[in-house]
């Protein structure tokens, strides 16, 4: 049987940078490895300077491992070829502002070897899935941040990669760009596109990874499936509805009268601010 | 068992070259480039009223202004080719790292190699173009001026009795300092230093760490090139270096690494009017070409290794 190769491998990297003369190397990856299958969102979660950005450059060849390997679907990273299945939306993204929402779209294509009407039709489908058709011959140099955004999702989605990259890619957007771009990522996720991100935006991860790693001064402390990682194996969740305060107390009675069982905590539960945000601006707007 | 397989890039080397170059003239236009080219319009036509009074005889008149509108044309065309090509090429690869830009091209199947090309043949066709569109309109101006010479020339040459065939000789020896095939070759000769200087500046910015220090580096080297080869010959000549093989190696090491820019003297032959031999020009496409692919390729060494 014929084994897939996984969407990404990094198998111990380690990544020292040269600080100034005679002095010690700065580690910036210590022996990271990690595994993402065909389809699955990976959040990569920590710090800032906790290694995240480097490990994502070592994955594209932008930064040379000082030891390891990493590998897209089984290529080897520093090798170009490797590059054709993934699609990267680098932290604050400026795209060439003399260019516009359209143009950059058409220039990235290109450089993947698209062309003629395939190239038009990708360039349109991905404006209408960042919602950006009306902006499309505006200058990148007029747009907001959630704007750059979204072109810098669709410029990293242009080749039809199998692999997306994402670093910090809600960073400095306001709440409604977030949700668009989480939207996306979950769009992504339906069409079976893998995704690697990473973020120090812990709700963000939480809502759209299925898989997290943490990593913490170069080093990766905890990884695994998000569910297992945040399960609290000894207690149970039942959520309600309408349940009368009658009802409450026949379960509390009867959940207190089991041996070695008690009720932990009972209340309403709370929406998200952000939640609420996005409900009051969605109502006003109506 | 892993199935992954070595699969190929899609599209050629050559269409993304194109791609990136044609970015690079479109991102260099849309700065503006071209107002420069109003200056230079007011320098070619500045360059008719350099007329010094002359008395000595038909021969004389108007000699002077033709040469005039030469030298200011090519000087303006090697002033501003030279400034395009250190200054543009040191701009654009340090504005794609600071703008990551660069991360989301490097991230796709684009070899580091074909970045690098692409960006300088940018550089290459803003030069070209602007070279040209100023050619065209020195040639426009060296035209009426010339024909408005020979008129001048003719009606004193007869006044004064001169007989046909001497009239006819002066017609050919005025055409000579007009606009003519080596006036052309001297042009394509500007355009080849430039492209030396784009291709220089494009080495110096893969390991410099500013525009402000590829500029001042590269113009630095520009000068050295005007009399690295009598530099070279002082030296060889000199008691220390004798004519021992090393100093002789080092020499050559020294011409093959820095390029000689006093082979483009003979745009100066061309202002005062000589014919450029064909030969001459060929030597110059040769020396540019290698220059051009030596700068490249070591670009190229240095920026592959490169960690952004």
């Amino acid at each position: 049987m014929v084994e897939i190769p996984p969407a990404v491998e990094i198998k111990n990297l380690v990544k020292d940078f040269k600080t100034s003369f005679r002095r010690e190397p700065l580690r910036a990856v210590n022996g990271v490895s990690l595994r993402i299958m065909p389809g699955e969102v990976y959040g990569l979660i920590g710090p800032n300077g906790s290694g995240k950005s480097t490990t994502m450059k070592a994955l594209l060849g932008l930064v040379a491992p000082t030891s390891g390997h990493c590998a897209i679907f089984g290529r080897d990273s520093l090798k170009v070829d490797s590059r054709n299945d993934v699609g990267f939306l680098p932290e604050n993204p400026y795209f060439y502002k003399h260019l516009s929402g359209g143009e950059t779209l058409r220039f990235y294509g290109k450089l993947c070897g698209l062309g003629g009407r395939m190239l038009n039709d990708r360039v349109n489908e991905l404006l209408a899935l960042v919602d950006l058709s009306s902006a499309r011959d505006r200058r990148v140099g007029g747009y907001s941040k959630g704007m750059l955004q979204r072109i810098g999702l669709a410029q990293a989605l242009i080749q039809e990669p199998r692999l997306v990259i994402l670093d910090e890619p809600t960073a400095g957007v306001d709440p409604v760009g977030s949700r668009q771009i989480r939207d996306l990522i979950m769009t992504l996720r339906e069409r079976g596109i893998t995704v690697f991100l990473c973020s120090h935006l812990l709700e963000q991860v939480q809502e759209v990874c299925d898989h997290i790693g943490i990593i913490f001064q170069g080093k990766m402390i905890r990884e695994g499936r998000l569910e297992d990682l945040i399960a609290i194996e000894d207690q149970t969740e039942i959520v309600l509805r309408d349940a009368s305060p009658e009802l409450i107390s026949k379960i509390t009675a009867l959940v207190e009268a089991t041996p070695g069982a008690a009720v932990v905590r009972s209340g309403k539960p709370r929406t998200t601010l952000e939640r609420l945000f996005l409900r009051e601006i969605s109502e006003e707007q109506r | 068992m892993s199935t992954a397989t070595s699969k190929p890039i899609k599209g050629s080397h050559w269409s993304r070259i194109l791609t990136i170059a044609t970015h690079a003239f479109t991102q260099l236009v849309r700065m503006k480039v071209f107002y420069f080219l109003a200056i230079f319009a007011v320098i070619a036509i500045a360059s008719n009223f350099f007329d010094l009074p002359q008395h000595e005889g038909p021969e004389a008149v108007g000699a002077n202004v033709l040469r005039s509108i030469k030298s200011w044309s090519l000087g303006a065309m090697t002033l501003f080719s030279v400034v395009l090509a250190i200054v543009a090429t040191a701009l654009l690869l340090p504005k794609d790292v600071e703008d990551r830009t660069l991360y989301t091209i490097l991230a796709k199947p684009v070899p580091r190699f074909d970045y690098l090309a692409g960006k300088l043949l940018g550089v290459l066709l803003l030069i070209f173009v602007s070279l040209a569109l100023m050619d065209i309109l020195m040639v426009g101006v060296l035209q009426i001026r010339t024909s408005m010479v020979i008129e001048q020339q003719q009606a004193m040459a007869k006044g004064m009795g001169w007989t046909q065939e001497a009239i006819n000789s002066l017609r050919v020896e005025t055409e000579a300092n007009g606009a003519n095939a080596s006036l052309q070759g001297a042009v394509l000769a500007v355009f080849l230093r430039a492209s030396i200087m784009a291709s220089l500046a494009l080495l110096i910015s893969t390991f410099s760490t500013s525009t402000l220090f590829t500029t001042i580096v590269s113009f630095l080297i520009y000068f050295i090139g005007h009399f690295q080869a009598d530099a070279r010959e002082v030296y060889l000549h000199s008691e220390q270096a004798g004519e021992g093989v090393f100093a002789r190696i080092g020499a050559l090491l020294f011409s093959l690494v820095l390029p000689d820019f006093q082979l483009f003297n003979v745009i100066d032959a061309v202002i005062e009017g000589q014919v450029m031999p064909l030969m001459e020009l060929g030597k110059l496409v040769v020396v540019a070409g290698y220059y051009a692919v030596f700068f490249t390729v070591a670009s190229w060494f240095i920026f592959s290794d490169k960690e952004f």
